[in-house]
């Protein structure tokens, strides 16, 4: 193992980008990362608001229109290598919005987050467990140390 | 005392904040205008996750509908179901069993105490106090786990269904145990925090005084929830519901406005609920938790209030061969978006946010009314 | 023999300075482990992790054009930052002292402003996808004030450091002065033999006093949490620092870690009387202040707020007067 891959796992940033869900994911993730009962820096991961800074990017959300340009956006401005993990059911496939099938579908939604930008890892559940979030990230992190 | 503020007629310069920020946990966009660091206006442009619920409930079956109802808040979720299937139980003139009722009182007050507590944690992080928002958190997590034990799940626990409560969510001997010994240790932590809180010198100068809403403008703007109770006036909706008239609870009230009323308001709130929850426990009726013998009637347009976290919530639908028809929800951000714009003008920018987390806004609730014109 | 003189005192500046930078990497782990972590009742990040492990990895990350008018001039301030610090952790090895024109006070006060400055530039010169480039319909038909001037966060901050330049370094440059006054010499050598006859400052009043007004312009020149108004989370993120990706990110943080040790090398050669060296064991009172500095600052920071402007003055002011009280109790 060489010394980047090393560097690499042994510290991770993570930038959480909601899209537009119920906030339940949103409150998950911050809380695990935030609250002593799961702490996520124990992991090794911290959490920034710099999309310059991080390496993983946790995207939950069903990606509404107004959101669509700017997770591009940000997306972009990650300096590779990156991973982008998509926590929550609305992130994997839409959710209860896109699929309850009523009669008259919701136009907003432009997800799941696959549709809009490559997605590494699938964390699923609704609304995630703090758990799932850091089996997910510890997860895709495999394919983040391969990374050039 | 509390003099009007205006806004500015000339702007100089103008700092827009979001749709990601971390002192926002959720989308929205914020434009502060402002003058040598001094907030002069700010506007609030939510719709940022509009999902358009309202219009995919229509024609939806009334028990789908209600389950789609939790999901427009993560925070509140049990508030919107349960104002749902109280829609629906008004409309189709349902009695629902007192044992039914009493634990949906008990997940209601354990989701106020689990969503003060967050906005404490979140007041505090965005304080810049990290120890402090990580102590609320600790504290927050023993409610959490109070709401996996009786809901199955750690946000969307989908309690309350027309008739009664999910047979799942009923309460045995052992879960009432660990209810109100973790009650117990939440009130002592919570005491605790206090304590700690309100001694702290240089926190209380940092948030006394700022984000002014005076009571008279948070009348005016129909402001709603503890935001308003903070002002000084005594309006709770739990005093006219008729599911909390076996109860003794105090509505609390602060003078001020500001933040530092607003973060008091809830670890006072937070004391009542426990109270409430101990009440109910004390005095849970036995019996069956859901009543299965109603039948689907069409009914006209059915409106119910009630008092949720952050304020009132309207549901409110029709109801034709078992189907939604027109469904409206006003959440209680919705209203309190003016106050949070109001509550900004005359601070310093780093106040701004907190500003607007004192009004503990909750945009994914409110954005579902705004139509968007694609050209 | 001149000549094996002054080769002798460039390898033992080298070695100081290889030690000095091995240990400040450990600083922000520490302060992040040992103190916040503990604080907050959880365990934290393993030590190596904030201070060396992320910078390793920032180094090989993919170096990315900033969003700036100036690319180039963006991402060589933190390489200027870095070699400030640098000089002044050399300026106050005892090797230095031979050429008096660099080892005085007025010089490191002369390269500390240096540093100030380049935050303003870094501030004016970020322009990041946060605020204003995120794309948002912002201006349409409805929104208030169309024709306003629209800024960037990061301009805050610029404006925040200009602030910090005119009033907020103050104090450590006051305390900084005091060991000026009861010497009655600039020079680093003059301050460093008196202590050794007379004993530390900082068992003295007046350099007493100083030590504290020392720590606080510390903390305000280190930008940690309740003076953190170049970077509070807020509003402005990550202020000045929001562009930098890859190789000048790493070399920011490990600007941060090298400072903190730098300036405390500088509180025990003003104020204790002795100056890092390699070769003698005088480099353990350095290494145990550039520790204790950090712990001290982290309790600091992990029990207050961020202060706003109606907090930071009243510290400044306040500060400020200590430092001028201990300058007065000197010169007596």
């Amino acid at each position: 193992m060489g010394i980047k891959s090393f560097s690499r796992q042994r510290a991770i940033h993570v930038m959480l980008v909601y899209t537009g869900g119920c906030n339940g994911c949103d409150i998950e993730i911050v809380n695990s990362v935030l609250s002593p009962k799961f702490d996520a820096e124990q992991y090794k991961v911290f959490l920034t608001w710099n999309p310059r800074e991080a390496d993983i990017l946790v995207v939950t959300g069903p990606v509404t229109t107004f959101n669509k340009e700017p997770l591009k956006k940000i997306y972009e401005a990650i300096p590779e290598p990156k991973l982008v993990v998509a926590a929550g059911a609305c992130a994997l496939m839409g959710g209860v919005y896109k699929n309850i099938h009523g009669d008259i579908p919701s136009e907003e939604i432009e997800g799941p987050v696959e549709n809009i930008i490559p997605v590494d890892a699938k964390v699923p559940g609704c609304s995630v467990r703090p758990q799932d979030v850091l089996a997910g990230v510890v997860a895709s992190l495999p394919e983040l140390l391969k990374k050039e | 005392m509390l003099e009007e503020k205006k806004p500015m007629e000339t702007i100089e310069t103008e700092i827009p904040m979001g749709t990601v920020h971390p002192a926002a946990l959720e989308p929205y966009r914020v434009r502060f205008f402002v003058e040598d660091e001094i907030v002069k206006e700010a506007e609030i442009t939510v719709g940022v996750n509009h999902r358009g619920i309202e219009r995919i409930m229509e024609g939806l079956p009334v028990e789908k509908a209600n389950a789609l109802t939790e999901k427009i808040c993560g925070i509140c979720s049990n508030a919107h179901v349960w104002n749902s299937v109280r829609t629906a139980e008004m409309g189709l003139e349902i009695s629902i069993p007192e044992r039914a009722s009493y634990i949906r009182i008990i997940m209601g007050e354990l989701e106020r105490l689990h969503s003060h507590f967050l906005y404490l944690a979140h007041g505090c992080e965005v304080l810049g106090h990290e120890t402090f928002s990580m102590r609320v958190f600790y504290l927050r997590e023993a409610i959490m786990d109070l709401l996996h034990m009786i809901g199955g799940n750690r946000v969307q626990y989908g309690c309350s269904i027309i008739g009664g409560v999910r047979p799942r969510c009923d309460l045995d001997q052992s879960k009432i145990e660990k209810l109100l010994n973790s009650l117990k240790s939440v009130e002592e932590g919570l005491s605790g925090f206090a304590d700690r809180f309100t001694s702290d010198s240089i926190l209380m100068s940092r948030i006394e005084g700022i984000g002014l809403i005076p009571q008279k403008q948070a009348l005016k703007l129909e402001v709603t929830g503890p935001t308003l109770r903070a002002t000084g006036v005594a309006k709770d909706l739990r005093t006219t519901m008729p599911e909390y008239e076996n109860f003794d609870f105090n509505i609390i009230t602060q003078e001020g406005g500001d933040v530092k009323s607003n973060l008091l308001m809830r670890v006072l709130e937070a004391f009542e609920s426990i109270k409430i929850i101990r009440q109910a426990v004390d005095e849970l009726p036995s019996g069956a938790v859901i009543d299965r013998s109603w039948k689907m009637v069409d009914c006209e347009p059915i409106h119910s209030y009630i008092e949720v976290p952050r304020g009132t919530l309207y549901h409110s639908y029709a109801l034709e061969d078992g189907r939604i028809r027109g469904s409206i929800i006003r959440t209680p951000s919705m209203t309190n978006i003016g106050a949070m714009q109001y509550a900004c003008i005359g601070d310093h920018i780093t106040d701004a946010q907190l500003s607007i987390v004192q009004c503990d806004p909750c945009f994914t609730c409110t954005d579902r009314a705004v139509e968007i014109i694609r050209r | 023999m001149s000549y094996i003189t002054a080769l002798y005192s460039i390898l033992a500046v080298i070695l100081t300075v290889v030690l000095c930078f091995i240990v400040s990497t450990l600083l922000p782990g520490i302060e992040r482990k040992y103190v916040h972590a503990r604080i907050q009742q959880r365990i934290g990040p393993p030590v190596t992790s904030p201070g060396i492990m992320a910078p390793i990895k920032f180094y090989f990350k993919e170096n990315i054009t900033p969003n700036s008018p100036l690319p180039n001039l963006y991402k060589a301030l933190p390489i200027v930052c870095f070699i400030v610090v640098l000089i002044i952790l050399i300026i106050l090895t005892p090797q230095a002292y031979a050429i008096p024109s660099i080892a005085s006070i007025i010089a490191i006060v002369g390269l500390l402003k240096v540093e100030e400055i380049c935050y303003v530039l870094m501030g004016a010169l970020s322009k990041s996808v946060m605020s204003l480039n995120m794309p948002f319909p912002d201006l349409v038909k409805g929104a208030a004030h169309l024709d306003s001037e629209r800024s960037f966060i990061e301009d805050l901050s610029s404006k925040r450091a200009l602030r910090l330049i005119s009033y907020g370094s103050f104090p450590l440059y006051l305390a900084i002065f005091t060991p000026v006054a009861i010497t009655g010499s600039i020079f680093l050598q003059d301050i460093v033999i008196y202590q050794q006859i007379n004993g530390p400052f900082l068992f003295t009043l007046s350099g007493a006093i100083a030590a504290i007004v020392f720590f606080l312009g510390y903390m305000i020149l280190l930008n940690e949490y309740p003076f953190a108004i170049l970077k509070t989370k807020a509003d402005v993120i990550e202020g000045p620092y929001m562009e930098y990706a890859s190789k000048y990110r790493s070399i920011v943080f490990i600007t941060r870690g090298f400072l903190m040790f730098t300036l405390g090398a500088l509180f025990s050669v003003l104020f204790i009387g002795i100056p890092p060296n390699i070769f003698s064991w005088g480099i353990l009172v350095n290494i145990i202040v550039a520790l204790i500095f950090p712990v001290l600052m982290g309790i600091f920071s992990a029990f207050s707020p961020v202060f706003t402007n109606r907090q930071f003055y009243p510290v400044v002011i306040g500060a400020s007067l200590l430092g001028i009280l201990a300058i007065v109790v000197g010169l007596l």
